[in-house]
């Protein structure tokens, strides 16, 4: 039997972690993990492999790290390969209102929407991309978006944001990014970009709210714009220093508060709507409705608030 | 966007397809609701984003009974976000009795049923940051719900349903970054609403003028216009405008004005619970969402029918805080500190009794035998209210005595004669102020004073305690602080007769096609519920009739 072979890169992320055991799940499917190979041993899995994931996620330079890798091994390959590149709402930079695929970048862009505006800049130079750009990864495995929000709820630190929490909150269930992923590598749609986040998203307020009640993390908080601005701006730095120093010790580590971060604050308020229409017609994408994975993130991270 | 009068010269023209008038809780939810629809929209607003006194002072008028009612200036603002910028935040809705014709209320029944209300609450309630829209203890509290008194029941009261406290919002401050926004909908500040121009059939509004206290002046031309100026100015307006129409527009049948309704409010009696202080509890819970909801005793429906009264509810309060003699340290406290509470939450700090000498230092000794008692509840006060933004809502003091006061709210009924009329004279735009003539009728008393009978029966014949009080000061109660401050209702009542009532079913003048009232004004009954929560549904459901009208152009 012949088996397709996929390589799927970033497969250390929650994403690439699920995609690959998704793959692995069908027979016919030879799934490999290429972020251990060396340069020479990447490209000869890239030369084997019939489609290509590129599902890192991570600091900016991981972003660029591993779009460079993959791309460098991909040029000069049949131009037939299939490659899917995961990126991010973040390439929109600043922009509100309803966002289409076509939808430019507002500065100021940070480190980390540079870094997936660059990397979709190379990977649209192979004609049978097809970019993802999803929204707020959220659900189990998704520490980002689930892990530190329900520590931050459970603790009390965020909560009804107020007008702070207004923007919204284009959430993508993790489940529903891995059937985007394996939607697009079947897709036709090549040299298309999609936006995938579910449609109808709640403000922020409501997903920590939702998010909160999901947990028994209740009362909920309302906090007040001191304390929000006291949190983001002036504990933040500290907190996130302590953390990348002594918060190496795992004892020092569980007792330090997780930072939260200026960046988190900005996007809570941010306005930014994905249109999703193209996913849902061209790649039938659906989505899983907030309160089933709201639950599924809650029983993931149900620890954190019983701690 | 927010713009200002300053930012047009004089005389300048402005266009849109809604045109709204007045930047409170109905005309800033309405302007949200049409953030980003095909309409472009205008909302004026006569003051700033602050208080200013000149402006403030437009609303100025005269009472005929002051006893009864508060100055016309006091309890409503004339600034970006209306009177939320002061309100006190209790939310509920109206219940489906308020809509209904009662044979026993006469002028009442809404041309509309609770149901046509019932979709735009869930986001008024959101709007109003009073959380989910859940207003009993199952649906918000599930299995952790507590009775007010355990072991109390009543066929005619249920004690399950819940009022939620918004923060309160001031609706200025918390969405005024969206009215900010680049979109269709443009805020104007210090635009001063001084002539509603008809066509020369008296039946379209075919412009505003508008004026600034400096003396610019702007006109706005549009396809609808809405007043969202509040139960008091709508009438105001509405009768100041005669150029077309002698009596003013849309008072064809001298309706507009009349009908004014408060409610019917105070405190009363002592209950002394015989059950254990732990069965009874009277305060605040929190609710999942973090908000502050409380419980009350309801007079049913069914019983209301039975007894031809109208709405009414009760919540255990603490003694009438002027009278020195509840020796408690925290309402002395509260006595002694007036002069630092606002005006709107002063009313209950004044009384006959508790001003004279003997009394000041009665209350002075209450406060220095209690130290622990009110250095707490100051702490309280300032963590949970001055400093935090969703604000306890009011003082909740247990008594370890079990020892209560009842306090009460009721629907007023719908009165002609009871009414805002024009003064003679004007205030600085050259506007005739208002003059308030507000009545109650003996029917408001005998709401009370039955519900309150029923209520201290079901008391006695549950065991857990005995309500005293005099049946012969019922009245003298209800008029104690007067009118309940702030609720302006009634005053360009809906209904399907243009012979009695001055707009329809969709807040739209009878007789003029394409001006609308937005806001309590409109209610033909008062209901025993606070209005803000149904103004800001009934602002929701015109925003979208308006859409609907729009698109079908």
């Amino acid at each position: 039997m012949i088996r397709e072979k996929i390589l799927v890169n970033g497969a250390a992320s929650p994403l690439g972690r699920r995609v690959l055991d998704a793959l692995r799940a069908n027979q016919h499917i030879n799934a490999v993990a290429a972020d251990r190979l060396n340069r020479e041993a990447l490209r000869s899995a890239v030369r084997d492999a019939d489609i290509l994931i590129n599902a890192t996620m991570g600091s900016a330079a991981a972003i660029s790290l591993a779009a460079k890798r993959l791309f460098e091994a991909l040029r000069g390959e049949a131009p037939s390969k299939r490659l899917v590149h995961v990126s991010s709402m973040t390439v929109y930079g600043n922009a509100i209102g309803q966002c289409n695929e076509t939808t430019l970048p507002v500065e100021p862009l940070g480190k980390y929407a540079s870094a997936h505006i660059a990397a979709e800049t190379e990977a649209k130079g192979f004609s049978q991309m097809v970019i993802l750009r999803p929204g707020v990864e959220y659900g189990p495995g998704c520490e980002a978006w689930s892990g530190r929000v329900a520590a931050w709820l459970a603790h009390r630190r965020i909560g009804d944001l107020g007008a702070g929490g207004d923007g919204y909150c284009n959430l993508i269930f993790i489940d529903d990014l891995v059937r985007a992923v394996l939607a697009a590598m079947r897709s036709p749609a090549a040299g298309r970009v999609f936006n995938v986040a579910m449609a109808g998203p709640p403000t922020w307020n409501e997903y920590l709210m939702a998010y909160a009640i999901a947990l028994g993390a209740t009362p909920v908080r309302r906090m007040t714009r001191r304390r929000w601005t006291l949190e983001t701006t002036f504990l933040a730095p500290p907190l996130k220093v302590a953390e990348l120093t002594v918060g190496r010790s795992p004892f020092i580590a569980r007792q330090l508060p997780p930072p939260i971060p200026p960046s988190f604050r900005h996007l809570c308020a941010q306005e930014i709507r994905l249109d999703v229409t193209a996913a849902e017609e061209i790649l039938g994408l659906n989505w899983t409705p907030l309160i089933a994975g709201l639950r599924a993130a809650a029983t993931a991270y149900g620890l954190v608030v019983r701690r | 966007m927010l713009l200002d009068t300053t930012d047009f010269p004089d005389d300048h023209e402005i266009r849109a397809d809604i045109i709204i008038v007045g930047a409170g809780a109905a005309g800033i939810t309405m302007a949200l609701d049409l953030i980003g629809s095909k309409q472009s929209v205008l909302l004026f607003e006569s003051g700033g984003l602050e208080e200013e006194p000149a402006t403030q002072h437009l609303y100025a008028g005269a009472v005929v009974n002051a006893r009864l009612h508060s100055p016309p200036d006091r309890y409503r603002q004339r600034r970006l976000g209306g009177t939320t910028t002061i309100w006190g935040g209790r939310c509920m809705p109206l219940d489906p009795i308020d809509f209904e014709v009662r044979d026993y209320v006469p002028g009442s029944g809404w041309p509309i049923i609770y149901t046509d209300v019932e979709p735009f609450y869930a986001r008024a309630n959101a709007l109003c940051e009073a959380g989910a829209f859940a207003y009993t203890t199952d649906a918000t509290f599930g299995p952790a719900a507590l009775p007010i008194v355990a072991g109390f029941t009543s066929p005619d009261y249920s004690t399950h349903r819940l009022e939620r406290f918004s923060c309160p919002t001031n609706f200025a401050a918390r969405y005024g970054h969206k009215l900010r926004g680049r979109h269709n909908v443009q805020v104007v500040l210090h635009a001063n609403l001084t002539q509603i121009v008809l066509d020369e059939n008296g039946t379209q509004v075919r412009q505003l003028l508008l004026r600034t206290l400096s003396g610019k002046r702007l006109t706005a031309r549009g396809g609808r216009y809405v007043l969202a100026t509040g139960g008091l100015e709508a009438a105001r307006l509405l009768l100041a405008n005669r150029d077309r129409h002698p009596r003013g527009i849309g008072n064809q049948h001298d309706i507009v004005g009349r009908y004014y309704m408060c409610h019917v409010a105070g405190t009363i009696g002592a209950i002394q619970f015989a059950c254990p202080t732990s069965a009874v509890y009277r305060g605040y819970r929190m609710s999942p969402e973090g908000v502050y909801c409380r419980q009350r005793f309801s007079l049913e429906e069914s019983a209301q029918r039975r007894e031809g009264i109208g709405s009414f509810i009760a919540r255990l309060h603490h003694p009438r805080i002027t009278d020195p003699a509840h020796r408690s340290a925290i309402l002395s406290l509260l006595y002694l500190a007036k002069p630092l509470i606002p005006y709107e939450y002063q009313q209950r700090l004044h009384g006959a009794d508790g001003n004279s000498p003997g009394d000041w230092l009665r209350h002075v000794t209450n406060v220095v035998t209690g130290p622990v008692e009110a250095a707490s509840f100051t702490w309280h006060m300032v963590r949970d209210r001055m400093l935090a933004e969703r604000k306890f809502p009011s003082i909740i003091i247990n008594s370890k005595a079990n020892l209560y006061s009842i306090d009460f709210h009721a629907e007023q009924y719908p009165n002609a004669a009871s009414r805002v009329l024009l003064d003679d004279t004007v205030d600085a735009l050259g506007m005739p102020r208002i003059k308030i003539d507000w009545r109650y009728l003996p029917e408001d008393v005998h709401t009370v004073s039955r519900a309150l009978e029923i209520l201290a029966r079901d008391f006695a014949a549950s065991g857990v305690g005995r309500l005293h009080y005099d049946p012969a000061l019922v009245e003298t109660e209800i008029t104690r602080y007067g009118a309940y401050g702030g609720h302006h209702i009634g005053t360009a009542r809906m209904g399907s007769d243009p012979r009695s009532s001055v707009v329809d079913a969709n807040c739209r003048l009878h007789a003029v096609n394409n001006l609308y009232v937005a806001g309590s004004a409109v209610f033909p009954t008062s209901s025993q519920a606070n209005p803000t929560l149904t103004i800001v549904a009934l602002a929701l459901r015109l925003a979208a009739h308006l859409s609907r009208m729009e698109a079908l152009r």
